[in-house]
C-alpha cells in the first residue's frame, strides 16, 4: 500500500516558519487583489452618481429574484450601493496593508460569491452588459474567489503586514492579564 | 542574505511566541504600505487625466458675459415651433418679451401670450407683423418662426424696422425670398441668424474643429450618408372651436384650416420633408466638407401619402458631389416618413475613419478603420474618448463566425462633449450675444443662403428626373 500522501512541505510551512520564497508571492498576490478591491470601491465612490442597480437588474439564475428586489426597493438599493463602495474599500485597505487579514479575505470572499451568483456565466445564461472576455461557469470572479480562498488560509498578515504587529500586541495583551 | 545569517531568528515569517516586537517587524509589518502611496498616486493621476478630458471637451462652449441689460424681444409666429424656441430663450438671462405675433389668435397666439405672462413677462399681442412694428418702438429683436413662405416678408419688414432678426430655416421657399433677405440685411446692417441650430452646438463645434479640423483623424472623406426618418403620422389637426374664419385664412395665403396647419406639404407654402429635415443635416454636409456642391441627383415622390393633401414627396434620397480641396466627394441623403428606422444622423466616412454624429440625445462615436494608425494621442489630447465596447452583443456573434474576407468592425471612440441643455439655446445664445456686440454669428445670412440653394435643389432635381449641376455663382448674392 502506498502510504497517504502527506500534505506538501510550503503549503504546510506557510503557517508556521514557512518558505520565505512562498509567503513573499502569497504577499504579493494579497496585495494585488487588495489594489483591485480598492480601487474598484473608491472608482464607484469618486463616480458619485454609481449604483449597482443595473448590475442587479441584470441577474440571471435562481437568485434573480431576490437581486432585483434589492434594486427595485430604493432603501434597500441604498444600503447595497453603500456596503459596496465601503466594504470594497475597507477588504482592499485589509488586503493591502495585511491587517485583519483573514476577515478581510473571508469577506471579499463573499462579496465575490454574490456578485458570481448574480451574473454566473453558466451553459446557456445570456447577459447584454458587455464582458471583456469568454468564461464558462469559471470566471474572473471564481479565480479572484480561490485566490483569496489562500490569502484566507495562510497568514501572509503576519508575514508582511499589520498583522504581525497586531498580533505581537494581543499576545502581549493576553500574557499581561 | 549574510545580515540575515548573522540574525537567524528575525528570518521567522512572524515573530517567535514571548519575543519583544524588533525593529524588523515594523519594517515587515508595514512592508506593503508603499503600494498604497502608489495606489494613491496613480488615482490621481487618473482623475487628473479625466478631468483634463472633461474642461478641454467644455473649451468649446463658450463663457456666457456677466451681467447684461435686457434686451426687447418679440415672438413672431407661435405655433409648435415658436413655443420651443421660447422655452429655450426663457432659460436665458436678460431677454424681455414685450410682443407675440400670430395669426392664429384664438390659440397659439393666447396660449403663448398666457405662457409668457406665467413668467412675470406683459407682451402685447397683435395678429399682423406690420401693425406689431408701427406700435413697437423699442424693440431689439425678433424671433420669427412662422411658415416657410412668410420668412422673407417678415424678416425684409423687421430688418428695415431696425430689428435684429433670428429667423427659422428654411430661410425662404424661393431663392428670390433668400436673396432678399440677404440683400435686406447687408442694406439695413442688421444681423439676420437663421436658424440651423447645430451651427451652435457644442457637440457639432466639437466635430468640425476638433475632430475634422485639428486631428483630421478620420483621414480622407470619399462618401458621407445621412438621414431623417419618422413614423408615419397622420395629418395635422386643430380643436374646431377654435377654427380660424376663411377670411382671415385667406388674408394669410391659406385654403384652408386643413392647409393652414400643414403648410410643410404644399408647394408655396413649405418645400416638403426634404427642405423641412433635410436642409439641418444637408447644412452640416456644407460645413463639414468646407464647401458646396457641384451637383445634385435625387429621386423621389409621393408614394404614400394622398397627393391631394401631401403636394411634395414623401420620399426623397439624394446624392451630391462636392469638389473639397482634399477631392471628390460623394453625400447621399435621404428623407422619408413612413418609417423610423435609424432615425437621424449624419455619417462622414473616411479613408481612417468614420464620424457619426446627430443632434438626438448625445448619439455621436467616432470609429477608427482598422488599418489606420493608432488614435491614442486624440484621446490623450481629449479629442475623442477611449474606446468602449461594443454594445451590441448580436455585433460580437457575428464577428466570432467571421470569415477573413470580412474586415472586423472598427473600434468606437466617444465624443467628450455632453450637451444637455435644450438643442435650439445654443444658437439663441449667439444671437443675443452677437446683437450684444460680444459674439460673430455661427449662421449669418450668407450661411443660411448657401444652404437654401443646396437644398432647394434637390426638389429641382426631382422634378427634371435627372442630375442638376450648380454654379459656383448661384451661392452668391
Ligand atoms: N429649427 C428647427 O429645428 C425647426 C423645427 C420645427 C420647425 N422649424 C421651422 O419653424 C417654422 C414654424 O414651424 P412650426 O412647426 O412651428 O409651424 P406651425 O404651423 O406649428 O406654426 C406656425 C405659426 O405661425 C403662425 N403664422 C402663420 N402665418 C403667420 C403670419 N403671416 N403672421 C404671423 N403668424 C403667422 C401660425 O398661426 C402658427 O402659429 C418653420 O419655418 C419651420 O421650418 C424649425
Amino acid at each position: 500500500m502506498v502510504p497517504f500522501p502527506r500534505i506538501p512541505q510550503p503549503v504546510r510551512q506557510a503557517n508556521a516558519s514557512g518558505d520565505r520564497l512562498t509567503l513573499v508571492a502569497l504577499t504579493v498576490m494579497r496585495v494585488a487583489i487588495g489594489w483591485h478591491f480598492l480601487y474598484e470601491g473608491l472608482a464607484k465612490l469618486l463616480k458619485g452618481n454609481w449604483s449597482a442597480a443595473g448590475f442587479l437588474l441584470q441577474s440571471k439564475w435562481a437568485l434573480a429574484p431576490v437581486f432585483k428586489w434589492m434594486a427595485n426597493t430604493p432603501d434597500v438599493l441604498a444600503v447595497v450601493n453603500a456596503m459596496n463602495i465601503w466594504g470594497l474599500m475597507a477588504i482592499g485597505l485589509g488586503l493591502m496593508l495585511g491587517a485583519f487579514t483573514r476577515l478581510a479575505a473571508c469577506a471579499g470572499m463573499l462579496l465575490i460569491l454574490l456578485y458570481y451568483v448574480c451574473n454566473p456565466p453558466l451553459p446557456g445564461l445570456y447577459y447584454s452588459i458587455p464582458m471583456e472576455g469568454n468564461y464558462l461557469i469559471v470566471n474572473k470572479n471564481i479565480v479572484e474567489l480561490a485566490a483569496l480562498g489562500v490569502i484566507a488560509v495562510t497568514s501572509t498578515g503576519r508575514f508582511a503586514g499589520i498583522d504581525r504587529l497586531l498580533a505581537a500586541w494581543f499576545r502581549k495583551r493576553s500574557l499581561k492579564s | 542574505m549574510t545580515e540575515e545569517k548573522k540574525e537567524p531568528k528575525q528570518e521567522e515569517p512572524e515573530p517567535a511566541e514571548g519575543k519583544k516586537l524588533g525593529r524588523r517587524d515594523f519594517l515587515q509589518g508595514l512592508s506593503t504600505l508603499p503600494v498604497l502611496g502608489l495606489f494613491g498616486a496613480a488615482v490621481v493621476q487618473q482623475a487628473r487625466f479625466d478631468r483634463k478630458q472633461k474642461t478641454k471637451a467644455a473649451g468649446t462652449v463658450k463663457p456666457r458675459a456677466g451681467s447684461v441689460s435686457d434686451l426687447n424681444v418679440a415672438l413672431l409666429g407661435a405655433g409648435a415651433q415658436g413655443e420651443v424656441l421660447l422655452n429655450a430663450m426663457l432659460k436665458i438671462p436678460g431677454l424681455r418679451f414685450r410682443a407675440v405675433c400670430d395669426i392664429w389668435t384664438e390659440y397659439n397666439r393666447k396660449k403663448t401670450v398666457n405662457l409668457l405672462r406665467k413668467y412675470k413677462h406683459e407682451p402685447n399681442a397683435y395678429e399682423n407683423h406690420e401693425d406689431m412694428l408701427a406700435r413697437e418702438k423699442d424693440l431689439d429683436a425678433v424671433v420669427i418662426a412662422t411658415p416657410d413662405f412668410w420668412h422673407s416678408r417678415h424678416a425684409v419688414d423687421c430688418m428695415k424696422a431696425g430689428l435684429h432678426v433670428y429667423c427659422e430655416k428654411e430661410m425662404s421657399n424661393t431663392l428670390e425670398g433668400a436673396r432678399r433677405m440677404v440683400m435686406a440685411s447687408r442694406e439695413t446692417k442688421r444681423l439676420l441668424q437663421i436658424g440651423h441650430q447645430r451651427r451652435s452646438n457644442p457637440r457639432y463645434i466639437h466635430c468640425r474643429e476638433r475632430i475634422l479640423g485639428e486631428a483630421g483623424m478620420i483621414g480622407r472623406i470619399a462618401t458621407v450618408g445621412g438621414q431623417w426618418n419618422r413614423s408615419a403620422q397622420p395629418d395635422l389637426g386643430w380643436p374646431a372651436r377654435y377654427a380660424m374664419p376663411a377670411e382671415r385664412l385667406k388674408r394669410y395665403g391659406f385654403r384652408s384650416m386643413a392647409q393652414f396647419r400643414n403648410w410643410r406639404w404644399y408647394k408655396g407654402l413649405g418645400g416638403g420633408p426634404i427642405v423641412d429635415l433635410g436642409s439641418h443635416q444637408i447644412d452640416i454636409y456644407n460645413w463639414f466638407l468646407g464647401g458646396r456642391p457641384v451637383a445634385v441627383t435625387a429621386n423621389g415622390g409621393i408614394d404614400y401619402y394622398p397627393a391631394s393633401t401631401h403636394e411634395w414627396y414623401d420620399t426623397v434620397m439624394a446624392v451630391y458631389e462636392y469638389e473639397t480641396p482634399a477631392g471628390r466627394t460623394r453625400a447621399f441623403y435621404q428623407t422619408q416618413t413612413t418609417n423610423s428606422s435609424q432615425g437621424y444622423f449624419e455619417n462622414f466616412m473616411g479613408d481612417a475613419g468614420t464620424l457619426l454624429i446627430s443632434e438626438s440625445a448625445n448619439r455621436g462615436a467616432v470609429y477608427r478603420e482598422p488599418s489606420a494608425p493608432a488614435w491614442d494621442e486624440w484621446v490623450r489630447r481629449g479629442i475623442v474618448t477611449a474606446p468602449v465596447l461594443s454594445e451590441d452583443p448580436a455585433a460580437d456573434a457575428a464577428a466570432a463566425v467571421l470569415d477573413v474576407r470580412e474586415t472586423v468592425s472598427p473600434e468606437k471612440y466617444g465624443l467628450p462633449v455632453e450637451f444637455t441643455d435644450p438643442y435650439h439655446k445654443p444658437h439663441l445664445e449667439n444671437f443675443f450675444d452677437a446683437v450684444r456686440g460680444n459674439a460673430v454669428l455661427n449662421c449669418p445670412a450668407e450661411v443660411g443662403y448657401e444652404c437654401a440653394v443646396t437644398v432647394l435643389k434637390v426638389n429641382a432635381s426631382v422634378e427634371a428626373a435627372r442630375r442638376l449641376t450648380f454654379d459656383p455663382k448661384e451661392f452668391e448674392v
